[in-house]
């Protein structure tokens, strides 16, 4: 690894200031797991990091907020989310997936606002947080803006944030009762390995009828993106396995998978097919068991 | 390499205070083993998997070949050197002795603080959770079952 200036602001204005609009060998730093693998590999040369780990305020800390939500801290470590009872009450979709996420040593270390911003396709958590709706806030100098999970993602490794912007907090919004709500993750090799598809869905059904839908699919492309084909299929339809079914065809239609080395593309569009229809099945049987 | 590249960082280091002077990409397994000889902690795969780097930083586990030197500065660092004390070794690596945890070794430093961390959140874990905190340990000789074993032994005492 080559040497960098790192730099240790105490608060958020001065990080924010540290940023460089126009010199993307500046960054900034969280727990660094994700970037040290960059940098290792030298296909991130950094001429100065940005810690965030001194900033303490309004990175930290889950709350809930008045419209019972959970307003989630950038620099919340995974594990402390995994460990947190207010995440595992409001959204178990999440606890359990940070369950699977990489191992603990990399939990205890990585960050909400790292996992988010390093717009890495395979991270676990977007198209969860894409399904449940939630969104960012992002400090520059410029001020804050707000940015939904689901806009975050510009392409491979690629977000929608400026080169001198940092994400300070993610708000979850609060999510009606009986929602049916699965994130299915299929390594194709280890157990603990990158997922070679991940596919979250979230859907409200009335009267034996889907009154609204959302599927996300990660890691098969190259960000994590919502299914309008298969939200389309379920939307108004019977939560039956034929409509699960034709709503999993529709989202192996619509994707873009890319050839790397947790699949070939065309494995991919098969592995979307099977495990979108799954979490959608899952998704229902959780709920009728009343755990959901 | 010029001077903001460089730094000293003071922490506690198996219990005693220490002082370093490192670059700021070095990593913390890197500085334990050419500042403080400590060889316990060593690289193996690089990239957070196999837990051989595996050192507590203010009581959590974390991959010491992925963690920046720099960021230990005012922490308390535990190795696996300073888990027994005296010529006492600790109950862990006593159980692991005894259950015949390991065959080369290389790895059992790693596991050995992550059934730290695990016994010190879950005093008397179940076998799942057992192999729920150590699965991303990875020991090429396989003494997974003996390791389990190990753990339960001490969980049970």
């Amino acid at each position: 690894m080559r040497s960098f200036d790192l730099v240790e602001p105490a608060t958020l204005d001065e990080a924010v200031a540290l940023l460089d609009s126009q010199d993307k060998s500046v960054r900034a730093i969280a727990g660094g797991t994700a970037l040290m693998l960059m940098m290792k590999t030298r296909l991130f040369q950094p001429t100065r990091l940005v810690s965030l780990r001194r900033v303490n305020g309004e990175l930290r800390g889950i709350r809930m907020n008045g419209d019972g939500g959970l307003r989630i801290g950038a620099m919340t470590s995974l594990a402390e989310l995994e460990y947190s009872p207010m995440l595992a009450s409001a959204y178990p979709v999440m606890s359990q997936a940070l369950r699977t996420l990489s191992n603990i040593r990399i939990r205890n270390v990585a960050t909400l606002g790292g996992h988010l911003a390093h717009g890495d396709p395979h991270m676990d958590l977007p198209p969860i947080l894409i399904t449940l709706d939630a969104k960012v806030s992002a400090a520059s100098k410029r001020g804050q803006r707000w940015i939904g999970v689901s806009d975050l993602f510009a392409g491979y490794y690629q977000t929608s944030l400026a080169t001198d912007e940092l994400i300070t907090a993610v708000h979850v919004p609060s999510q009606p009762l009986g929602v049916c709500c699965w994130y299915e993750k299929f390594t194709a090799r280890s157990a603990d390995d990158w997922p070679t598809v991940g596919a979250a869905v979230w859907y409200s059904v009335h009267s034996n009828v889907i009154t609204e839908a959302r599927v996300a699919v990660s890691a098969a492309t190259d960000r994590p993106m919502r299914i309008a084909a298969a939200e389309a299929a379920l939307t108004n339809a019977p939560p039956t396995a034929q409509v699960f079914s034709k709503a999993a065809d529709a989202a192996a239609d619509e994707v873009q998978p890319i050839s790397d080395l947790h699949g070939s593309a065309s494995y991919k569009r098969e592995m979307v097919r099977v495990h979108v229809r799954r979490a959608l099945e899952r998704a229902l049987n959780l709920r009728s068991n009343g755990a959901g | 390499m010029t001077k903001t590249h460089r730094r000293t960082i003071r922490f506690k280091l198996n219990g005693r205070p220490a002082i370093a002077e490192i670059g700021t990409h070095e990593t913390l397994v890197e500085v334990l083993r050419r500042d403080f000889s400590l060889f316990g902690a060593r690289e193996s795969c690089g990239q957070g998997l196999c837990g051989c780097c595996t050192a507590l930083v203010n009581g959590t586990a974390v991959s010491g070949c992925l963690y920046l030197a720099a960021f230990v500065d005012g922490a308390e660092v535990l190795t696996v050197e300073g888990l027994g004390s005296g010529n006492e070794l600790h109950p862990i690596q006593q159980s692991f002795i005894e259950n015949c945890a390991f065959q080369c070794g290389f790895c059992t430093p790693g596991f050995i603080l992550m059934t730290k961390e695990l016994l010190d959140r879950h005093p008397h874990p179940t076998t799942d959770e057992i192999r729920h905190y150590l699965s991303g340990n990875l020991c090429r000789c396989a003494a997974y079952p003996d390791i389990v074993r190990a753990v339960k032994a001490i969980a049970e005492r």
